[in-house]
């Protein structure tokens, strides 16, 4: 009895730590599938009495929220595409290159990390607005399309690449392009994927710079959707907003489950932020 | 296969130089050795020579060409570095496959085919589809050795690949480029620090310090006839004995003093410029004389033992002599005892002098 104490004590103080982790999550799938009056009815109990399956085309049907969905994976997919691709440029001559001012240029990109995203959101406003790409999904995705965080991240995994694989790769041909492929990205594969972990659920996650920059249906995503929802003049429906929500957060559980070893791995790599 | 030429090539970087003024003339299918201390240079100059460093100054030649602006892969060299420098993710077959692939136009099955041939001389054909990671230190040397063979390039650079083995893996793989380049014939520039490597393997050894050549020239060469006090201290474990003394001319003729010996130069050895010189002797030039007279050009001293250090096959023993101290090699039959009065049998004829004040050999 001691042995087995001994042997799964953890087991005993994490289980309930992970069920009040889970019963938020829980509780709004329980509550999507019950009727209005239950939600408030404590004689009701924990768990509806009838599921109501049909809260969810409801809450599908009172906005557009196929097209935030779609909104919301074109502009993510957008913004991690464009950043995979100028944090990998970006991170290769930092860690690489010898150029003038390059320590006060990565010095600047530190500073930008540093940098709470609301301080810049009132620049990036006005900026957004002279390029006339205000209310467009551009608006959503420009000002994110470089990472100063990413380019630390990647920059650190390429300086932990020997140099002499640098060496070998120039010997056998490859300019910085083709090492940069052919030899650099395939050894920080783990870097890139954590990194792009972040940045999807940061930007799938985002509300505050949408709601700012968008005004129409046509380019919100689906948080705005599901705060509109939230909002209703008529009082929130809680049974159509708890069956949102989790049309909503179901692609990203969906990508933690599958990708979750790397999830964790992307905290250890980055330290937490 | 071709000759190699570096015509007063020097290295700087900013105000600091690392490579001064260095001529060096590589024969076809010589294999040669860049031997030096830690920061002398040699892996510069093998950098140079590669191309994955500019040429601050001079020329460099490879085969009558002047490739000091050529970039790395269109000189036609290969090299193996002291870590491999394996690419992690791709398989051995790949690894050696990559860079023909890359600068080459042959197609698969050519390719395909050198990489068999090259893996069969370097017994490894059931190795190509294994990971670097999957592999034990020798079977990686094999493999980068693979990647430079199937180039099939003008000039091998090997930059102290036997460093990360160990010694049992190190002997066996010394005997493998031994025999790689005596059938291969191919022009090689070796670098290592170690100097039994470098009296084994080349044909000429280059010996290096402070960004300079000291001594370019056969192995037996440069241990029987030192150039300066560098080479001879360097080169030959233990080092050459060098001991102060004083020369004068004398009735009988120009005298070396050691004060608990003395040499009479014979008609031939060039007079020394001063009073004070360098005399180099190796160890295994000292004996234990078994009694107080020896033949002709020996010389007779007698000494206290110091330390002595059993090696196996015979010993080291430290010997006072007067103010100096040798080290000598002697045989384990006759072992001396710490304290021993012995007395010194000195094999002149080997001796070398030097300048104390340029360190340079006498002629």
């Amino acid at each position: 009895m001691r042995h087995t104490l001994s042997k799964y004590w953890h087991h005993l103080v994490l289980l309930p730590l992970a069920l009040l982790w889970l019963s938020p999550m829980l509780w709004i799938g329980v509550t999507s599938l019950k009727t209005k009056s239950e939600v408030f009815d404590s004689a009701a109990g924990w768990l509806p009495s009838v599921a109501q399956w049909s809260n969810y085309p409801a809450a599908l049907s009172v906005a557009p929220f196929g097209r935030y969905l779609i909104n919301s994976v074109l502009v993510t997919g957008s913004i991690i595409a464009a950043q995979l691709i100028t944090i990998t440029l970006a991170a290769y001559a930092f860690a690489r290159l010898r150029f003038p001012g390059k320590n006060l240029l990565f010095g600047l990109f530190l500073v930008q990390i540093m940098f709470p995203i609301y301080a810049i959101f009132l620049t990036n406003f006005v900026t957004i607005r002279e390029l006339g790409l205000m209310n467009s999904l551009w608006a959503l995705i420009v000002p994110f399309v470089a990472s100063g965080y990413g380019t630390f991240m990647l920059r650190q995994a390429f300086r932990q690449v020997p140099a002499e694989l640098a060496d070998a790769a120039r010997l056998d041909g490859c300019g910085h392009l083709s090492t940069l492929w052919h030899v650099y990205l395939p050894l920080v594969k783990p870097t890139l994927v954590a990194f792009a972990i972040i940045s999807v659920v940061t930007h799938w996650n985002d509300y505050m710079w949408p709601l700012l920059v968008t005004n129409s249906e046509e380019v919100r995503t689906l948080p705005i959707g599901l705060g509109l929802l939230a909002k209703a003049d008529s009082g929130a429906d809680w049974t159509r907003l708890m069956a949102a929500t989790i049309v909503v957060v179901s692609p990203l559980l969906l990508f933690f489950v599958i990708f979750q070893r790397r999830f964790v791995d992307s905290f250890m790599h980055a330290g937490i932020k | 296969m071709a000759s190699l030429s570096l015509q007063q090539v020097g290295k700087t970087y900013g105000t600091q130089t690392a490579v001064e003024a260095l001529d060096l003339d590589i024969a076809d299918r010589e294999f040669t050795v860049l031997v030096g201390p830690s920061g002398c240079g040699k892996s510069t100059t093998l950098r140079m020579i590669a191309g994955l460093e500019s040429i601050t100054s001079g020329r460099l030649l490879i085969d009558g060409k002047d490739v000091t602006e050529v970039p790395p892969q269109q000189r036609d060299i290969a090299m193996v570095f002291q870590s491999y420098a394996l690419y992690p993710h791709m398989t051995a077959y790949m690894n050696m496959a990559f860079g023909l692939m890359k600068t080459t136009r042959l197609d698969k099955r050519e390719i395909e085919a050198r990489v068999h041939e090259a893996a069969s001389i370097l017994h490894i054909e059931d190795l190509l589809l294994r990971k670097p990671n999957e592999l034990s230190g020798g079977q990686r040397q094999r493999v980068a050795i693979g990647r430079a063979l199937v180039r099939k390039p003008k000039v091998f650079l090997f930059d102290e690949p036997l460093s990360n083995l160990d010694a049992k893996l190190r002997n066996h793989m010394r005997a493998e480029l031994k025999r790689l380049h005596s059938e291969l014939g191919i022009t090689v520039v070796y670098v290592t620090h170690d100097q039994v490597e470098a009296m084994t393997l080349g044909t000429r050894i280059a010996v290096m310090a402070a960004g300079r050549l000291q001594q370019f020239d056969t192995p037996m060469t440069v241990y029987r006839k030192p150039a300066n006090t560098f080479v001879a201290a360097f080169i030959g474990a233990p080092e050459m004995n060098l001991l102060r003394c004083r020369h004068s001319q004398t009735a009988e003729g120009r005298v070396i003093d050691g004060m608990s010996f003395r040499i009479t130069l014979d008609g031939q050895t060039p007079a020394p410029a001063g009073d004070d010189i360098l005399l180099g002797i190796r160890p295994e030039e000292l004996f234990l004389a078994p009694a107080d007279t020896l033949p002709g050009g020996q010389l007779m001293a007698h000494g206290t033992v110091g330390r002595v250090e059993l090696l196996g096959a015979d010993a080291l023993a430290e010997v006072n002599l007067g103010h100096h101290r040798l080290v000598a090699r002697v045989s384990t039959e006759q072992l001396p005892q710490p304290g021993q009065q012995v007395v010194l049998g000195i094999d002149t004829r080997r001796a070398r002098l030097f300048d104390p004040v340029s360190g340079y050999a006498h002629a």
